[in-house]
């Protein structure tokens, strides 16, 4: 696994990918440290000020500092990812897992069931249940990975029925494994790549969804600082304040192109098939 | 082709009836009763809307009976009416106690995103095709590297950041482009470039992201396509390479288009609640939106439903037409 992970280091699209993830996690992570003013600090004398050496990123209509903002929108914007698309990729693997191991009824179910919630628009789903709940970080979380794990579940089930016809795993079979060692010795340590390429493409698009569903005043509520919430302003302020538009638009696109290189580059190096063609 | 299409059709049936319960789940989500979360968030809400919410859902019968009336108003496409909107029916238009019309929500909304969705559907076909095409045969070298950039770019780009900054470009800086609404009031002559240019920036928002995948997909395609060994004997009876791309190879990379476009319908309406509601465009999106934020329940409810049937009928569409194109389908013998 190890030498994998170097490998795929090798990859420019990966590497390029891993450092711009890598610079904002850090970012995130060190936000108290390296924010120089107080996120949600107002200042009445600093309404709206353009970018400066005061205000890296200039000031909101508020007059809160928009650099500080940024990187504890960061932190939300990664939170957000990691968790819901955590969520996601469980219950796609305990469903792809039971749906590919014992088939049969229990796959015709599991199944027509993603079938079921791939035809629902998948935004309009997310924005029903919230409808129906407080929009607040933790519940678009649980919205988020309760609405996306319908690939990881196809993919997991795809992997596992691939993997009943290998050697190994019937040569287990015939030795009289029982099922939870055949699925957690044998069949899911060997379906992790596509598991972990589809992890990584899956946060790049959470990361997304959240900052559509905070732009759109159902997300992360302020006065917490999302990317999403503080575009939020840019509209608001368009003909006036440049900044407030720009800095979270190209934080958000770094962000979700760095998941997306990362995640394409460790589908290149893991998977054999695409390095004929490529 | 009568029997695929029949299997086909029943194979419907079952989607049918599991969108309906999953969205009967959802309405039943609100910890209690739907009627506290509502009250809670809307000071206004008096007991009498109280009491509506409760009679519209049968929220006063067993679970299984609730489950049933609601199937049976989904088959009916009985959707109620709006809380939020003066009584305005959801769906499809009726008579009120005069006489008089009274068109329904999702019937003025639905024709405006229908038009938004086949108009980036064109979009992206008629991009994304050559694209994906010149970025196969110059596979490595510097066009192919540039669409690729291209596509990884369109892919991360946020729509609603692209659309505030398309916005702010054409229409504050330079005033080329209308930035909000469908049209402007007019002779009806100017009427449909009115409309055309108010609708330029939201298809090219919708469908970017879009034209980006299928770009990708097409190029992937052909690669397969143009290392098979029939390729090879066109070249080899020295087919001019136009032909060879074009004519042999194309075709075959493009069938399975159509079934990803089929599949691209869900992501497609769903996208549309962000650029209808920032361009302010009075489609299903916009409807969506605001319906969530009013918490108008009917509304919300009723175009979740007729969305995942369009959904649905999108996908028989692509079915129908990959039979049509692909006879080897069409017999079964795929």
């Amino acid at each position: 696994m190890h030498n994998k992970w170097r490998q795929a280091l090798a990859n420019p699209l990966a590497l390029s990918g891993f450092i711009i993830i890598f610079s904002i996690l850090l970012l995130a992570l060190l936000a108290p440290l390296i924010a120089p003013y107080d996120p949600n600090a107002i200042d009445v004398r600093a309404i709206l000020l353009p970018p400066s050496l005061q205000h890296l990123m200039g000031t909101d209509g508020l007059g809160r500092d928009v650099f500080s903002r940024m990187l504890f929108g960061a932190q939300i914007s990664l939170l957000v990812g990691f968790i819901a698309v955590g969520i996601a990729t469980s219950i796609g693997i305990v469903l792809g897992a039971i749906s590919g191991y014992y088939r049969g009824w229990v796959d015709v179910v599991i199944m027509r069931l993603v079938d079921v919630m791939l035809s629902i628009p998948t935004f309009f789903l997310i924005l029903a249940v919230i409808a129906f709940l407080t929009p607040s970080i933790w519940n678009i979380m649980i919205v988020i990975g309760l609405t996306s794990w319908m690939g990881v579940t196809r993919l997991v089930r795809a992997e596992f029925l691939s993997l009943r016809g290998r050697e190994f795993v019937m040569a287990s079979e015939t030795l009289g494994a029982r099922d939870a060692r055949m699925i957690f010795i044998h069949m899911l340590p060997n379906s992790l790549t596509p598991i972990m390429v589809s992890f990584v493409l899956g946060v790049a698009s959470a990361v997304l969804v959240e900052s559509g569903l905070s732009f759109l005043g159902l997300g992360v509520q302020p006065p917490q600082a999302s990317w999403g919430n503080i575009l939020t302003d840019g509209k608001e302020y368009i003909q006036f304040a440049w900044w407030l538009s720009l800095f979270p638009g190209v934080a958000i696109l770094l962000t979700v192109l760095g998941y997306n290189l990362l995640g394409e580059g460790l589908r290149d190096v893991l998977d054999p098939r695409t390095n004929n063609t490529r | 082709m009568i029997r695929y299409l029949l299997k086909r059709l029943f194979w419907m049936v079952p989607l049918l009836v599991g969108i309906s319960l999953v969205s009967f789940l959802i309405m039943h989500l609100a910890p209690g009763d739907i009627t506290n979360t509502e009250a809670s968030f809307n000071p206004k809400a008096s007991e009498e809307s109280r009491q509506k919410l409760r009679e519209l859902y049968n929220l006063d019968k067993p679970v299984i009976v609730q489950y049933g009336l609601w199937l049976k108003r989904m088959v009916k496409l009985d959707f109620g009416t709006s809380f939020a909107s003066h009584q305005r029916p959801v769906f499809w238009e009726t008579k009120d106690a005069e006489g008089n019309v009274i068109k329904g929500m999702i019937q003025e909304a639905l024709p405006i995103t229908l038009l938004i969705n086949v108009l980036s559907l064109g979009l992206i076909i008629f991009a994304a095709v050559p694209l994906g095409v010149v970025s196969a045969v110059t596979q490595n070298r510097p066009p192919d590297r540039a669409i690729t950039l291209f596509v990884f770019i369109g892919f991360a780009i946020p729509g609603f950041w692209l659309a505030l900054m398309l916005m702010y470009w054409t229409g504050v800086v330079h005033d080329w482009l209308p930035i909000s609404g469908i049209h402007d009031k007019m002779s009806a002559w100017g009427q449909m470039w009115d409309t055309l240019t108010h609708l330029a920036l939201p298809v090219f928002i919708s469908g970017l992201s879009g034209l980006a995948g299928i770009s990708l997909f097409i190029r992937n395609g052909m690669l397969d396509v143009l290392h098979q060994d029939y390729i090879t004997t066109a070249r080899a009876k020295g087919l001019a390479e136009n032909t060879v791309v074009y004519r042999h190879a194309l075709r075959n990379a493009m069938l399975p288009l159509i079934t990803i476009l089929g599949l691209a319908i869900p992501g497609l309406i769903g996208g549309s609640v962000i650029a209808e509601s920032i361009f302010a465009i009075p489609g299903m999106g916009k409807l969506f939106y605001d319906a969530v934020l009013m918490r108008d329940f009917p509304v919300i409810m009723g175009i979740l439903t007729i969305g995942s049937a369009l959904t649905l009928l999108g996908n028989l569409i692509a079915d129908i037409a990959y039979a049509w194109a692909d006879p080897r389908v069409r017999r079964g013998v795929m």
